[in-house]
């Protein structure tokens, strides 16, 4: 008979919102704090978050960890997220005080590769929040310098550029651009990406990307029958987070070239994004 | 050593389990999915996902949607196949002391038989559930489970190959499933597991199109259990076969419910998805009630459904 696994087993955390702010129009930072046992997570990893006893909305909800620290007796972690529907918009009418069942760190993470010169952070809107937790662990935890980093953060519009503040003291050198230009160029992510690219030596870079579907899809035309090595976080919709439902399926072949339906919450969400098959919806 | 009460042991047939709570197919994976959660010895028995003969891709996403008090799912029966199953997760759950029932599909006859018998010799597996009833497959699925002859067949199928306990779960998505029910206990079942999920679908208004990529799916959650628990009731009226109640059971109160219609057991399954400590909570809830209540065994609150109605 197996015994029961004497470490303390993995489970729902209750956190305290220590600060819930409107940081830009729809776009929140919530500061939780949690008990010292939640576990530190590595960048790329998420939580299941939902309000603590409520059942409407009735699942969690997946939002990547923005940031994290530790303290002797608690820990906080940060979430940034944006508010596109009811799941979302509850979350941001928590005020200080109010408690939330946090179930994590979930989730695979980004792997890191400090020898390489240049770490090229690609985020469209949101998907900033996960490659900024990355940026800042690069920095702190694996000490590499400044200069190495480099962002390029797009969104539809000024308003949409959240995590700016953070960004600006982790990297070398920010890109910002949106697609109306009240910020930044008057560009595409990813065609301010493309202009770059030459620079890049491929065997010296490596790429970390996050954004809508359309963005990563554009970036791995642009990347395909190079040597780039780029990794991609994907969102799908959740309903367990810990590959018990199959819910959050994503399209990837396989290194024997097989394509199956693998789990974003626990196979990703990090993917490499060669292996993402990208026309399956 | 002196009899621990509350006495929570139930039987099905043949099968014994230390409590009436088990986990339901394909809300608890392979099993390993949870062991890091909750202490899989304490569980009453573990169903594991929908097996069949060969591994399936499943159902392009977006394959789940939230639902007022619930989800529909359209994972289309995505699993590894049976042998890969006896391979490469059922080592693992082996040297644990809980039951392990595996839970079957098949897209003919003679699928669900040489599921059955892959399993019936495979170590480490106690009882075999047969899904007549996932409503996500286009073929087979709804079609066996929605006629009582065909759920006879494949009911009788599977017993001629297997020794095990074999349970029939039923699906909601019929008119009579007390008429199911009486067929598949003819056809030999040794017990029956109702409910699986409801048909439903659900519409995204701002792209006027269905939310999930299959259309239609299958509902689950609180907001199926009054459903389930009339079901039961119907079913227990009409068969003498051990019923294991399933159907959006998030706490003990839930699962109460269900055993004093007349359920041996239940099975808990969106459940863990929000809480995946879940069971071991519902568990430790009914053995409050019991001390609470003075009640020594569970199996004096099997049944005991006061018929008539409330007076209050
Ligand atoms: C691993 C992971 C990390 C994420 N990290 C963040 C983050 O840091 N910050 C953030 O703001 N958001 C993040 N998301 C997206 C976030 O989970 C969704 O925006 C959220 O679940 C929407 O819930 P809702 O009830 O507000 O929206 P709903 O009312 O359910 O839907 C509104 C819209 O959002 C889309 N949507 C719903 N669920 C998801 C989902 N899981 N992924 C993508 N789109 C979805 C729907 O298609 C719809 O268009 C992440 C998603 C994943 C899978
Ligand atoms: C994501 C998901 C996958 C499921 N897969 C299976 C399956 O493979 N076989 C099966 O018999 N039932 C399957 N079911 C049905 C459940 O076992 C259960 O009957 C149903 O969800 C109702 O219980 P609940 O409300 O507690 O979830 C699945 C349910 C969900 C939500
Ligand atoms: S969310 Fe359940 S398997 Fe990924």
């Amino acid at each position: 008979m197996v015994k029961a696994i004497s470490k303390q087993l993995k489970g729902v955390f209750i956190g305290e919102i220590r600060q819930n702010r409107e940081v830009q129009q729809d776009h929140f930072l919530m500061k939780v704090v949690l008990p010292a046992s939640f576990a530190s997570p590595y960048p790329g990893q998420f939580v299941m978050i939902k309000v603590a006893g409520l059942n409407e909305p009735f699942l969690g909800r997946p939002i990547s960890i923005y940031s994290f620290r530790r303290k002797k007796t608690f820990c906080t972690l940060e979430l940034l997220f944006r508010v596109v529907g009811k799941g979302t918009e509850i979350l941001a009418g928590l005020i200080e005080g109010s408690q939330v069942e946090i179930h994590g760190p979930l989730g695979g993470c980004f792997a890191i590769y400090p020898e390489r010169e240049n770490i090229i952070f690609i985020a469209g809107g949101i998907g900033a929040a996960p490659l900024s937790l990355l940026a800042e662990y690069l920095c702190r935890e694996v000490c590499l310098p400044k200069s190495a980093m480099i962002f390029y953060l797009g969104a539809q519009t000024k308003t949409a550029v959240a995590g700016l503040d953070k960004l600006s003291k982790l990297c070398y050198r920010i890109h910002v651009c949106t697609d109306d230009g009240t910020l930044g160029e008057k560009a595409l992510v990813t065609q301010v990406f493309q202009k770059d690219l030459k620079k890049y030596a491929p065997d010296k870079t490596v790429i970390y990307a996050c954004g809508p579907r359309a963005m990563l899809k554009a970036l791995h035309k642009l990347l395909s029958g190079t040597r780039y090595l780029c990794q991609v976080s994907l969102e799908e919709r959740m309903a367990c987070g810990t590959g018990a439902c199959m819910g959050c399926a994503a399209a990837i072949r396989d290194k024997t070239g097989k394509v199956s339906y693998q789990r974003v919450c626990s196979e990703g969400p990090v993917f490499d994004i060669q292996q993402v098959i990208w026309d399956d919806k | 050593m002196p009899q621990q009460y509350p006495h929570m042991a139930v039987e099905i047939g043949k099968l014994k389990l230390k409590n009436p709570v088990m986990t339901a197919s394909g809300t608890f994976g392979y099993g390993e999915e949870y062991a890091e959660y909750v202490d899989l010895n304490k569980l009453g028995a573990i169903v594991v996902k929908g097996l069949s003969l060969k591994p399936r891709l499943g159902n392009p996403p977006p394959r789940i949607i939230e639902t007022t008090g619930g989800m529909l799912n359209a994972v289309g029966l995505q699993n590894i196949g049976v042998e890969e199953f006896i391979e490469e997760k059922l080592p693992f759950l082996r040297p644990y002391d809980v039951p392990v029932i595996a839970n079957i599909y098949g897209e003919t006859y003679e699928e669900y038989r040489k599921v059955a018998r892959h399993l019936n010799d495979a170590k480490g597996v106690q009882a075999l559930e047969i899904n007549i009833s996932c409503p996500n497959v286009k073929k087979g699925g709804l079609s066996f489970g929605a006629d009582a002859k065909n759920a006879a067949a494949v009911t009788r199928r599977v017993r001629e190959e297997t020794d095990l306990p074999v349970i029939v779960k039923l699906t909601p998505n019929v008119t009579d499933i007390a008429a199911i029910a009486v067929a598949v206990e003819k056809a030999g079942a040794d017990a029956l597991s109702l409910i699986n999920t409801l048909a439903g679908m659900s519409v995204d208004v701002k792209t006027k199109s269905a939310c999930l990529k299959n259309i239609t799916g299958g509902l689950s959650g609180p907001a199926i259990k009054p459903v389930a628990l009339r079901m039961v009731w119907q079913v227990l009226q009409r068969v003498s076969l051990p019923v294991i109640g399933i159907g959006g059971i998030l706490t003990a109160n839930d699962a109460l419910e269900f055993l004093i219609l007349g359920a041996k057991a239940v099975q808990v399954g969106t459940a863990n998805f929000i809480n995946p400590h879940a069971t071991m909570d519902i568990i430790a809830g009914l053995r409050h009630y019991l001390k609470l209540n003075k009640i020594k065994d569970i199996n004096n609150i099997i049944g005991s459904f006061q018929e008539g109605g409330s007076s209050c």
